[in-house]
């Protein structure tokens, strides 16, 4: 009798499984600007290490193994990049691998147990509580300043070359504590965005949209001429604002489902009278059916089945899950069919979009820490500097020359082993055996992996229009609040979440007129959102004095 | 007077079998969709929408990428390792608590079933089970999926319901002839109680079968993994979600639909089989024959 | 005089005490020694300084449970959960049980027992999805009431329906796997009792409220006691794959409100705490539970 599994903790324990699908798109805004910027005063350079490293030593490592490999290998070291890996630095490894979705706990077991690895592969902003300074602080992973410093040459450069990097890397007290996972380029950092059947306007002579009274018209004619039955649809599982929360048609009235910043001030959408218009602009769209009747429920099986079937023509996903998933789909229909990625909309025409899903050039996930139990710190850093260098980089995103990809004009491009695989593996699992510019790790993230990795050009093209929007402006870096306030914060936001999901959905569905928008301003307040945009305004005025 | 008492038998009997025909097929729905849509053409089966009624189209390419997965065999038979040491180990040790618990005259009894009770309600969370486990050395071994869980407190409070209503007689007459505990608890009442044993087989069996959890915390070594976690890193892995941040083009994420069903299939199906074999313990009348004999 | 009872006691029922040892010292090792872990609803819990070094905060995630803007909503919508599952979910599989043991032909009750039970073993995720497939706007329950001249509306955005479909679904894919302690029990009934009936004359609805119920009520009583051990334990898997924010009013409970503030933060504590919560109330209706059925039906856990 699976009820009577005791214990309170079980609640928080599978709650983290559900919780990791969903913190893709839950952040509250990231946002960056790649300043190739000022070369800060380069203090004495490090030694430049010379790969292979001669050393004796074996370390450990701990880490989760890329979902895609689950069924192909069992183990790091069964994997064609990891084997080659020790072989260019010279280090040996020895690894362990956390249960694929167990990560969270496997980890905070191996603390309580007191025994840790020399290196570990984790999220420590994301899935760490109290976060990186904590982390330092309570004594299980190294302080890493002076060891880049004196060992991580190649590292060291990359930050001095990039500021506004270096101050998303380190914590507010300006330490480091891993080897980041960075995106190195604007191309890698906007994946999601509106998608619409081209082939549908084009037959009912519309442009694509650009303003929403476009995005009426062409739902309209969906609807009437098409017959559509759920003209917009998108998923809204496991919350409402999984997709849409990032901009994608509330960017239009300049707000969005989360905190962002105007001149340096914390400000949070869903208090804002944009919001408002938002509301009954989809309360006008769901009333006159331009919406799925099921959106409160709609998940990613009947997103696809409303698309594959024609019964949507719109939606907001991404280039690879969306537009690559559904592009075969809507073409074994009706052999026509293209899926396009429209800009994000605006109110007026010329207009650049205030909002859009933009990511930040650091990812917490990927980054390899160093832990106090070390055996031999200065190693591990010359080890994992390795991502950094030239060298490094295309080891890391394309893997070996020769077997993984060929230099075609100082062009790396992958070969048919990884893009049409003879066994059959996709290109994404493929490329994660010889490579990991596809998924993260600790190296930079290179452009040219993603023009290869997108296989239409219709996805290419959805990245680029998706990319003109001024997000970068906006949205938060990625701030943290102080462990102290954490508790407090979540608290008083998880009331607020729950109040603003429900009215926002309460005022689209029809049940509660849009007017009831102001009586739920004032209970915002009284949950103490003012407490809620201080704590977040400390956090990014910490940030901004990295 | 007898020709209405037929015809309201026949009413009877065909409300009962109208009822339990109605039940049968809405139950039998959700096996037969996971079962067609494990069979499905992956795109044909993402595009489709409303009930399932037969494969659409037929594929076998989810099983095919399930079963490749190295860790399946071992998973199986880690599993089954599982099930019949954990199985054996749960019978023994709650038909001894049970046994003990369900005499009338034992002074601590009533302090022993608060204490257990309890435990229901009341438990350290995972951490401090964790540092228990590797404290008496179980740790990254098969056992430490078993020991720590030898006994399911609602099973043992089932059993010993089961247990209390024997007839005392029984027992006082075998105590007369000279029998010890042991001998009764074995000689008389198991195998009085056959229907609620076979209960008991089949409620530890399906909990050994279906648990990952423990495993995935206390395992490290993959070669020990238990079916279900092997099949729950498949799924995840699989899953739309973990798959959408990265940018691969549509096969891939279609095939995800179809091996999420398939990995249900194995799963599930050897599992099922168990209960028809549960089902043979379900006799009527044991206890009164053997009153009599 | 209390010291010889122990020691009488002792010598009569050695064996016994030995039998139930390695019982009890089960309970101490795997139970009762991780148990301080529970502290951790008193304390601000970091994995680091361990359980015991954490600081102490006294009652403070119990406040912020309690004094939470939405506390008595979803403390409500559990208990009425619950309660309507204890009304509508508890009876069914012994209905079930009643009616498989009426049939005759041997087969249809194999086939019967072995379909029914089926649905618990498919993944919550799977019977979800289904679930959200049927009720649908176009779903085959909305197409069957637009022959009667319904309007299509998707039945999970209505707040009023999502209670019926939680525990019309519960069910649905729980109502075989929980008849099976009851036909088990059913086992043990008289035979002779029936044919006794029988000569008297008693219909087989008589039969069944004379002999079948009676003889299965201790099995009844127990499972309805741990039933109101469990009433605070509404799980949140299949509520958050049931719910949205337009049926939070009726279907948002303790344990999804919790699962929700852990997507903000590792809430270690704080759900321990609300743990901790459940588990007294929980205890203290099973205890309430187990002394009234005594006074009425002398079964009883204690």
């Amino acid at each position: 009798m699976k009820k009577w599994v005791a214990g309170s903790l079980s609640i928080a324990l599978m709650g983290t499984m559900l919780a990791a699908c969903s913190s893709n798109n839950d952040k509250n805004g990231e946002s960056t600007n790649t300043g190739n910027g000022g070369n800060n005063s380069a203090e004495q350079p490090a030694e430049a290490t010379t790969y292979p490293i001669k050393t004796d030593k074996t370390l450990s490592y701990w880490g989760e193994i890329n979902g895609q490999l689950i069924g192909v290998k069992e183990s790091h070291k069964d994997i064609p990049f990891f084997q080659e890996w020790q072989k260019k630095t010279g280090v040996p490894l020895e690894f362990t691998e956390p249960p694929t979705g167990q990560v969270k706990e496997a980890f905070n077991v191996m603390l309580a147990s007191g025994k840790l690895p020399d290196m570990v592969e984790y999220n420590f902003i994301g899935d760490f509580p109290g976060g990186p300074e904590k982390a330092i602080q309570d004594g299980y992973i190294v302080k890493l300043n002076d060891l880049i410093d004196k060992y991580a040459p190649n590292l060291k450069k990359y930050l001095q070359d990039n500021p506004d990097i270096d101050k998303m890397v380190k914590t507010d007290s300006g330490s480091y504590y891993a080897f980041p996972f960075i995106r190195g380029d604007e191309y890698l950092r906007v994946f999601q965005g509106p998608i619409i059947r081209k082939d549908w306007l084009d037959e009912l002579g519309l442009p694509v949209p650009e303003t929403i009274d476009d995005w009426t018209a062409a739902l309209t004619a969906f609807k009437e001429k098409k017959g559509a039955a759920a003209p917009l649809t998108f998923n809204s599982k496991p919350r409402f604002f999984n997709d849409g929360g990032n901009g994608a048609f509330m960017g239009a009235f300049g707000v969005t489902r989360g905190f962002y910043q105007e001149d340096g001030k914390v400000v949070f959408g869903p208090e804002q009278e944009g919001y408002k218009q938002y509301l009954a602009l989809f309360r006008d769209w769901y009333s006159k059916g331009l919406i799925d009747k099921n959106i409160a429920t709609a998940d990613t099986k009947s997103v696809d089945s409303n698309i594959a079937s024609g019964a949507t023509g719109a939606s907001i996903g991404n280039a690879g899950g969306g537009i690559g998933k559904w592009q075969p789909l809507v073409e074994a229909k009706d052999p026509k069919a293209v899926l396009i990625g429209a800009p994000y909309p605006v109110l007026k025409k010329g207009d650049t979009p205030k909002f859009g899903q933009h990511n930040t050039a650091y990812a917490s996930e990927g980054t390899v820490a160093i832990t106090t139990q070390a055996k031999d710190p200065e190693l591990a850093v010359q080890m994992l500097d390795y991502g950094y260098s030239e060298e490094g980089g295309l080891f890391f995103n394309f893997g070996t020359e020769g077997v993984s990809y060929n230099m075609k004009d100082g062009y790396p491009t992958y070969t048919d082993l990884l893009l049409k695989n003879p066994d059959k593996l996709a290109p994404a699992q493929a490329i994660s055996l010889y490579a990991r510019g596809s998924y993260n790790g600790p190296f930079v993230q290179d452009k040219r992996y993603a023009e290869q990795f997108f296989a239409l050009q219709t996805q290419r093209d959805a990245v680029t229009a998706w990319q003109k929007t001024d997000a970068a402006k906006y949205q938060l870096p990625p701030i943290t609040p102080s462990p102290d306030e954490a508790s407090e914060y979540a608290a008083i936001m998880n009331d607020i979440n729950t109040l603003i999901d429900e009215m926002s959905l309460k005022i689209i569905l029809g049940t509660e007129p849009v007017d009831a928008f102001d009586k739920y301003l004032d209970k915002m307040k009284s949950l103490n959102l003012d407490r809620a945009i201080e704590i977040q305004q400390a956090a990014l005025d910490r940030y901004n004095s990295r | 007077m007898q020709m209405k008492a037929t015809f309201s038998e026949r009413v009877f009997d065909v409300v009962v079998y109208a009822v339990l025909l109605i039940l049968i097929v809405s139950t039998l729905y959700p096996l037969l969709y996971v079962l067609f849509a494990s069979f499905s053409d992956a795109g044909q089966l993402v595009a489709n929408k409303g009930i399932l009624w037969h494969p659409l189209g037929l594929s076998f390419e989810a099983y095919t990428s399930v079963f490749k997965n190295p860790g399946i065999t071992t998973g199986y038979k880690n599993t089954l390792f599982i099930l019949v040491c954990g199985t054996v180990l749960n019978l023994i040790m709650t038909a001894l608590g049970a046994y003990v618990l369900s005499r009338k005259d034992v002074l601590w009894n009533n302090l022993f079933m608060g204490l257990i009770l309890l435990t229901m309600f009341f438990s350290g969370g995972l951490i401090p089970l964790y540092l228990v486990v590797k404290g008496v050395g179980l740790l990254n071994t098969l056992w430490a999926t078993i020991i720590p869980f030898a006994i399911g407190t609602f099973n043992l409070i089932i059993m010993r319901t089961a247990f209390k209503g024997i007839p005392d007689a029984l027992e006082e007459s075998a105590k007369i002839d000279g029998a010890n505990h042991f001998t009764i608890l074995f000689r008389i009442i198991i195998p009085l109680s056959m229907p609620v044993i076979a209960v008991m087989i089949l409620y530890y069996a399906v909990d050994k079968w279906n648990g990952w959890f423990y495993a995935s915390i206390f395992i490290r070594s993959r070669e020990l993994f238990p079916l279900q976690l092997v099949l729950r890193e498949i799924l995840i892995a699989n899953s739309t979600d973990s798959m959408a941040s990265g940018a691969s083009a549509g096969d891939r994420f279609q095939i995800g639909e179809t091996i999420k069903y398939a990995t249900i299939m194995v799963a599930t199906v050897p599992i099922l089989c168990v209960y028809p074999f549960v089902q043979r313990f379900f006799v009527k009348g044991v206890m009164v024959g053997s009153v009599k004999g | 005089m209390g010291k010889n009872r122990v020691i009488r006691d002792f010598k009569l029922n050695k064996l016994l005490y030995l039998m139930i040892l390695p019982v009890i010292a089960y309970y101490i090792i795997f139970h009762y020694i991780p148990m301080y872990g529970a502290l951790i609803a008193f304390k601000d819990y970091s994995p680091m300084k361990g359980i015991l070094g954490s600081d102490w905060v006294g009652l403070k995630h119990f406040h912020d449970f309690f004094s939470s803007y939405y506390f008595t909503r979803i403390l409500k919508n559990t208990l009425v959960i619950s309660l309507y599952s204890l009304i509508f979910e508890f009876p069914a599989p012994i209905i079930l049980a009643l009616l498989i043991n009426e049939v005759r032909s041997k087969t249809f009750k194999r086939v019967a027992q072995t379909i029914t039970y089926m649905p618990y073993f498919i993944s919550l995720v799977v019977i979800c999805g289904i679930i959200t497939d049927f009720t649908n706007a176009d779903g085959i329950i909305n197409r069957l009431f637009m022959l009667f001249g319904y309007d299509g509306q998707a039945m999970l955005q209505k707040p009023e329906l999502f209670r019926p479909i939680y525990i019309l679904s519960e069910i649905w894919q729980r109502i075989g796997w929980e008849s099976i302690i009851y036909i088990a029990a059913l086992m043990s009934i008289d035979q002779e009792q029936y044919e006794a009936a029988r000569i008297d004359g008693a219909t087989r609805l008589k039969q069944i409220f004379y002999i079948t119920l009676p003889g299965i009520l201790p099995t009844i009583t127990i499972m309805f006691i741990l039933r109101m051990g469990n009433m605070l334990n509404v799980g949140f898997e299949k509520i958050i794959l049931l719910y949205n924010p337009v049926t939070y009013n009726t279907a948002d409970v303790i344990s999804s409100f919790v699962y929700r503030k852990g997507l903000l933060e590792f809430g270690w504590s704080y759900s321990s705490a609300v743990g901790l919560f459940n588990s007294v109330v929980n205890l203290a209706l099973l205890v309430t539970a187990n002394y009234i059925s005594r006074k009425v039906n002398k079964s009883s856990l204690w």
